[in-house]
């Protein structure tokens, strides 16, 4: 019998490998369920692991219990940056969502509202920033506020006989607030614009015959529809400016002294610039609580299952 | 009849003045590399490409020298890396979230949602660990290998749905007849979403062409990449900003390409797509 099954055919050919369901299901997932565990999961870890020791650029491993958090908690020795970079953290999100979720509605409206090929125009503009390298566009800020005549608002300024004015160091914030926002921008724009578009024109058509004006249906019908949309974006990006420091880096580098320095930008400056990973990893650690809070909170508010449902407009 | 004009022209009057800001910061760009001298700061006595001349001399940092093209060439290699690796990745698991049923799907696919909303480069720290453990640190294939990453949870979603625009029945024939999985995904449905193979790559491929924070990080000051130079050109004593803005454009080109592309694919991603993000 055994004999005989090993004559006629291979007792595990290729073809019953891959035909067995587990195995090929095990093909098709195995290599994203390895790469986001490789490279999410344990970097977790290895964050939470870090943060208890003291490494720097000798790079081992010597744990020193609570002594990370218990300084940037400012029990015993203090970290004396850390309430300046908790303020910056707390002023640049506060500052940016605002400016990305009404920037984004008001271009959202108003570029459906003008003829298509304008409206395609204006979008196409506000979508440059996330059209373009990350350097280039910290390039771009850099350039356009740079604190000399050789800067591009201030070349315009003295070209009209304005002083010049330090944008970089007397207001970098809005600067970097402002740079930020319209990254937001141009993800929100296209958000809420592609959602307006959904919106039977009866509904505004009907308004229209009944004598709104333009601001009248903006508020009482595309608003009220656009109600998960802009919850979204405000979760979406609540995470991201609490978590961005690309940018941010790349225009000011965190100055001038300080002021522009954001916790996760702090964090990365500790590790990478100071070589006290030990201590940036614990400020990261602190971050990726913040984070999975943040996130059980918006999983708890829009629920499971409806992120996966494809209709958000509710009419 | 006037109120109605002007009323009419509101919209465009103020997404004129929004704009205009941001259209003189890319104008100026424009003028910027193209110019030789500049009146009055921003408008350019003279048209030339000298400010273009990295494309023919060697580019001298610190007290190194390299070329634009080995930059350019470098950073080709990482992006097509990363654009691989996230090709080949999200195509396979695409797949079956598209057509196989198993236990955990739903959690595997709000999983991805959930790491595509959390930044990886706050990981960066215990990424840099990782790597240097698994001895992929300091070269181009290893960082490429974490960048793509960052790119499989969006990925995985594009995938998933451009495999559920393919009818069953395609496959289900094909099942009869005797094909296992991997030959139905490989003979049948790889040719049928080629063009959501060419958006995934190019996605895959953007990003990391994009990418500043992991090769800054990850790979040493001499390996080269288009923003690192661009960035350690700018982190000079003198910045020249026209040559800097010219090195910038020809950075900025292919993607723009690319982005031209991927706009009509792009549109059928739920996430950018039209039914409100996530």
């Amino acid at each position: 019998m055994a004999g005989e099954a090993g004559q006629s055919r291979p007792p595990l050919s290729m073809r019953k490998i891959l035909g067995n369901r587990r195995i090929s299901l095990s093909i098709f997932i195995g290599p994203s369920v390895g790469l986001v565990f490789l490279f999410y999961f344990i970097p977790v870890i290895l964050t939470f692991l870090i943060a208890f020791t003291d490494m720097d650029r000798t790079l081992t491993w010597r744990f020193t219990g609570f002594d990370n958090f218990s300084r940037l908690l400012g029990i015993g020795v203090r970290d004396p940056i850390i309430p300046r970079v908790l303020l910056n953290t707390i002023i640049y999100t506060l500052g940016a969502l605002p400016v990305t979720i009404i920037g984004g509605l008001f271009i959202a409206i108003l570029s459906m509202r003008v003829r298509a090929g304008v409206g395609l125009f204006f979008r196409t503009v506000f979508f440059i920033p996330r059209a373009i390298p990350p350097v280039v566009y910290g390039f771009l800020w850099a350039w356009a506020f740079e604190g000399t005549r050789y800067g591009l608002f201030n070349a315009i300024r003295a070209a009209l006989g304005l002083p010049i004015v330090q944008w970089l160091i007397h207001y970098p914030m809005v600067v970097v607030i402002l740079a930020n926002g319209l990254l937001g921008i141009s993800m929100a724009m296209l958000v809420f614009s592609s959602a307006i578009a959904t919106i039977p024109q009866e509904l505004t058509r009907a308004a229209e015959v009944d004598g709104a004006s333009a601001t009248q249906i903006a508020r009482y019908i595309i608003l009220p529809l656009l109600k998960w949309p802009i919850l979204t974006m405000t979760a979406w990006h609540l995470m991201s400016f609490l978590n961005s420091y690309v940018y941010i880096m790349l225009i000011t580098g965190g100055g001038p002294y300080y002021a522009t320095e954001v916790w996760s930008l702090y964090a990365y400056h500790v590790a990478f610039t100071q070589y006290r990973y030990g201590y940036g990893a614990s400020l990261t650690a602190l971050l990726v609580v913040v984070n999975v809070i943040l996130l059980l909170l918006v999983l708890r508010a829009f629920g499971m299952q409806r992120m996966l449902a494809r209709g958000k407009i509710e009419v | 009849m006037v109120i109605k004009r002007v009323t009419k022209a509101i919209p465009y009057i103020l997404l004129l003045l929004i704009a205009t800001p941001f259209l003189t910061m890319y104008i100026g760009f424009f003028l910027r590399a193209f110019g030789e001298r500049m009146v009055l700061g921003v408008i350019p006595e003279r048209w030339g490409v000298n400010n273009f001349r990295f494309l023919w001399q060697p580019i001298a940092w610190g007290l190194e020298k390299t070329t634009m093209w080995a930059a350019l060439g470098n950073t080709m290699l990482f992006a097509t890396v990363s654009g691989f690796i996230v090709t080949v990745i999200c195509m396979l698991a695409g797949y079956a979230l598209s057509r196989i049923e198993f236990r955990g799907k739903t959690f595997f696919l709000v999983l991805q949602l959930i790491l595509h909303a959390v930044p990886g480069q706050i990981l960066l720290i215990a990424i840099f660990f990782l790597l240097l453990y698994i001895k992929l640190l300091h070269q181009i294939p290893g960082v490429a290998l974490a960048r793509a990453a960052l790119e499989i949870p969006l990925g995985i979603w594009m995938a998933k749905g451009f495999f559920d625009g393919i009818p069953w029945d395609v496959e289900r024939a094909a099942m009869i007849d005797g094909c296992t999985r991997f030959q139905v995904w490989y003979k049948i449905f790889l040719p049928l979403v080629k063009p959501g193979i060419a958006a995934v790559f190019i996605w895959g491929f953007l990003f990391a062409w994009h990418d500043f924070i992991y090769v800054y990080t990850l790979l040493p000051g001499t390996i080269k990449l288009m923003a690192t130079l661009i960035q350690s050109l700018l982190a000079t004593e003198v910045v020249d900003y026209g040559y800097l803005a010219a090195m910038s454009l020809v950075y900025s080109l292919p993607p723009l390409i690319l982005f031209i592309f991927l706009q009509r694919a792009l549109l059928k991603v739920p996430i950018f797509g039209g039914k409100g993000a996530v």
